[in-house]
């Protein structure tokens, strides 16, 4: 494994510096904290930030492995394509925002607005997420193991939202629907992938009310 | 939809297929985009059941196989009735009918302060003497992102198509607008919508993916616009253009995001951008990912990043604060600010909005210049004039008034062969501009439409050519206000340009610009909200 330090060192310099050496080998990206749209668009291979990382880590990513061990600024693993994103810590606000698919797992908390037009992602949150939570979702699966604050999954138009904790309040368009067998075999998968605590029955799941929620 | 103009039409029933032969023709009533004809179902005559729905696009007429038809404007009731007249009326009754507000393409539709009322001062004795149209050479040239990036875009002429998407325009439309581009040498710009693939090698001059035959010279460029709803947006979809474009606001709607209605979302535009088949695709109208200047700023550098350092980074501004907004852009590191006016407006907006919000285009402009002179970037940092540009005069006037290049929306969608219905949002567009139905589109031919818009904009080049030149330039960035007068006291106080006649500006312009920036250099953005608090 390769270490880059980034202690007081740009952008533009990490950036190049991760690109050339990512073909062969898993990169370990220390001292990250003050850089901000950190591996940006990568579309393969393996990243490990040692400790916290800042805004926007993983934009755009396209098939690379992102994982942090700490926690990470606003916007991480935004408008995501493919591959893996994994916090270990918590998710700043927005996390996982305008996704069109991969898998973002964050192990603590994650913020107000997380999930946000989310178009085909899997996002699992191990621990609570704040208000605003899967606003005008489009397609893909957010799974929330804490709690939710207000208006959770508002203007919810595709996807599924399945949810162990309770909710400050539910946002509109939304229903309260059963597990069926699919749902149940597919939450199973998640918890013995990303090894939590959890039984795929204790969740709710929340749907669309309507596909076409808006006036005119 | 009810109306919005009113407009007379009446059919010549001596002439008229239908009128002899009852069923025969329907043209009229299929191409109408308001209802002002109806076929009657038993009887199968062609009936004018809505007098008051017309307005005045005149499609029947064009359409009409025994040129039939004729279109009058109804006699002014902007004298005799105002503020009552027959649209209010109707708009009223619609409303109360149907508890719903007014949705339409196009624009402003009533008179709005424009470059009509400024003209152009040629030279003569005491300035430049005027240069020669038919012997001497006139650089037009634009070059965004000269110091910035790896890879400038060269315009050859200072004209841009701006942001249309797929999905409020057809993929022909698309098409045709690269296809023209790369004859001309200017740039076009995919919208929010995703990219329609063939874009990529067709602005470039390509007719093949391989990039092996090159067909349209000189070869244009791609704008990729970056929006707030992230339709399709990839990375290969940022990398495979010349540019990023971030969308701020447009001039239809600033404040509001896009608006794509259900009708016109089809299973094609629902894949590219992820979304159920006829439902309304309504971008956000901000940034979820951005809440500060300073978020913006790391998007830009995460956008510069994406794109390797290649790209010019572009803004597009809807006309809300000109000299703040541009003076942000700036701070935020652009190449590049597109200033859309109040005028403009390709894109479906609710009728209040698009008529009544933002400042015209004219009064965009001086405050937009003034923060690129206050930043020491006038001419660097590229400003570009959008909103009611028709033509070479209008381009001109916006490049004097400060602009370095103009972009042509409307007029782009007229080069095309719109006659301006005002009913792009619903999709039935004849001519198959605005339309994702196959039997519409197939009557737009991507090649020879692309080839009247490389047409439009050669002779709006040779237009601006003609003005540089009679008024003792030899290039487009040596243009500045002294080229023209206000003809009126109006917009002498809305741009500070002098009064013709009066030859020097209003005086209390002067003041004016220097109250908002105080010492006229390095002026700073109001203080932020944490300062204030401060205080």
């Amino acid at each position: 494994m390769k270490v880059l330090n980034a202690k007081s060192k740009d952008l533009k310099t990490i950036s190049k510096l991760l690109k050339e050496s990512l073909n062969n080998q898993p990169i370990e990206v220390q001292n990250a904290s003050h850089l901000h749209g950190l591996a940006a668009g990568l579309k393969h291979g393996e990243v490990i930030i040692q400790g916290d990382a800042g805004d926007y880590l993983g934009v755009l990513n396209a098939g690379a492995t992102i994982k942090v061990t700490k926690n990470t600024g606003s916007y991480v693993a935004d408008n995501m394509t493919a591959g893996t994103i994994i916090i270990g810590g918590n998710a700043g606000y927005g996390a996982a925002q305008y996704c069109y698919g991969g898998i973002v797992v964050v192990r603590g908390d994650a913020g107000n607005f997380t999930a946000t037009m989310n178009k085909g992602a899997t996002i699992i949150v191990l621990g609570n997420v704040g208000a605003e939570v899967g606003t005008y979702m489009l397609d893909g699966d957010l799974m929330v193991v804490g709690n939710a604050g207000e208006n959770f999954a508002n203007y919810l138009i595709r996807g599924n939202v399945y949810i162990r904790g309770e909710w400050e309040s539910l946002g509109h368009n939304t229903r309260l629907e059963s597990l069926d067998e699919e749902d149940i075999d597919k939450l199973q998968a998640y918890i013995e992938n990303y090894q939590f605590e959890a039984t795929p029955e204790d969740f709710k799941k929340i749907v669309a009310a309507s596909e076409k929620p808006f006036y005119h | 939809m009810p109306v919005i103009g009113a407009f007379c039409v009446s059919v010549n029933r001596e002439v008229c297929i239908n009128a002899h032969m009852p069923g025969k023709c329907a043209t009229c009533a299929e191409v109408c985009p308001h209802g002002v004809y109806a076929l009657d179902p038993l009887s199968g005559e062609m009936r004018i059941v809505n007098y008051n729905a017309c307005v005045g696009c005149r499609i029947c007429a064009e359409f009409c196989p025994e040129n039939a038809i004729r279109i009058n404007p109804a006699e002014s009731e902007y004298v005799a009735r105002y503020p009552w007249t027959l649209s209010t009326i109707e708009e009223i009754h619609y409303k109360a009918q149907t508890g719903e507000y007014l949705l339409r393409g196009f624009g402003t539709q009533h008179p709005t302060p424009h470059f009509d009322t400024i003209t152009v001062v040629p030279s003569q004795i005491a300035s430049e003497a005027p240069r020669d149209k038919y012997r001497e050479e006139c650089d037009m040239e634009v070059i965004i992102g000269k110091d910035t990036c790896e890879k400038p875009i060269h315009l050859k002429l200072p004209f841009v198509w701006p942001a249309m998407s797929f999905g409020a325009l057809s993929k022909e439309a698309k098409m045709a607008l690269a296809i023209a581009a790369a004859q001309t040498g200017i740039a076009t710009n995919t919208g929010e919508g995703g990219l329609v693939p063939e874009e990529v090698w067709f602005a470039r001059g390509y007719t093949d993916k391989a990039f092996s035959h090159k067909e349209w010279e000189p070869g244009g460029y791609l704008i990729i616009q970056w929006s707030t709803g992230r339709w399709g947006v990839s990375v290969d979809y940022l990398t495979s253009g010349d540019a990023v474009e971030v969308k701020i606001g447009q001039g239809a709607k600033p404040g509001m995001g896009g608006h794509l209605l259900g009708a016109k979302v089809t299973k094609e535009i629902a894949r590219v951008r992820g979304i159920p088949i006829g439902s309304d695709a309504l971008s956000p109208c901000r940034y979820y990912d951005v809440q500060t200047l300073e978020d913006m700023k790391h998007m830009v550098d995460f956008l510069r990043d994406v794109t390797d350092y290649q790209c010019p980074i572009l803004f597009k501004l809807g006309p809300s604060r000109p000299y703040d907004d541009v003076a942000a852009c700036i701070e935020v590191g652009a190449d590049a600010i597109s200033i859309d006016g109040l005028v403009g407006g390709t894109g479906c907006s609710p009728d209040i909005v698009t008529q009544g919000v933002g400042i015209p285009t004219i009064a965009c402009l001086p405050p937009a210049v003034q923060a690129l002179k206050d930043y020491g970037v006038h001419r660097q940092v590229k400003l570009i004039a959008l909103g009611g540009i028709r033509n070479g005069l209008d381009a001109y006037k916006a490049m004097a008034m400060g602009a370095d290049a103009v972009g042509f929306g409307s007029a782009a969608l007229v080069a095309m062969g719109c006659r301006v219905c005002y009913a792009c949002q619903k999709g039935n567009c004849p001519y198959g501009i605005t339309s994702q139905k196959p039997e519409f589109r197939a009557r737009l031919d991507p090649v020879e439409t692309g080839h009247r818009l490389a047409n439009f904009i050669h002779a709006c080049a040779e237009e601006v050519k003609i003005l540089t030149m009679l008024s003792g330039h030899s290039t487009i960035s040596d243009l500045s206000t002294e080229d023209l007068r206000s003809l009126d006291l109006n917009t002498a106080a809305l741009t500070g340009l002098k009064l013709a006649g009066y030859d020097r500006p209003l005086s209390f312009w002067e003041e004016g610009f220097k109250s908002i920036s105080k010492d006229g250099n390095g002026h700073k953005r109001p203080v932020s909200k944490e300062d204030m608090a401060l205080d």
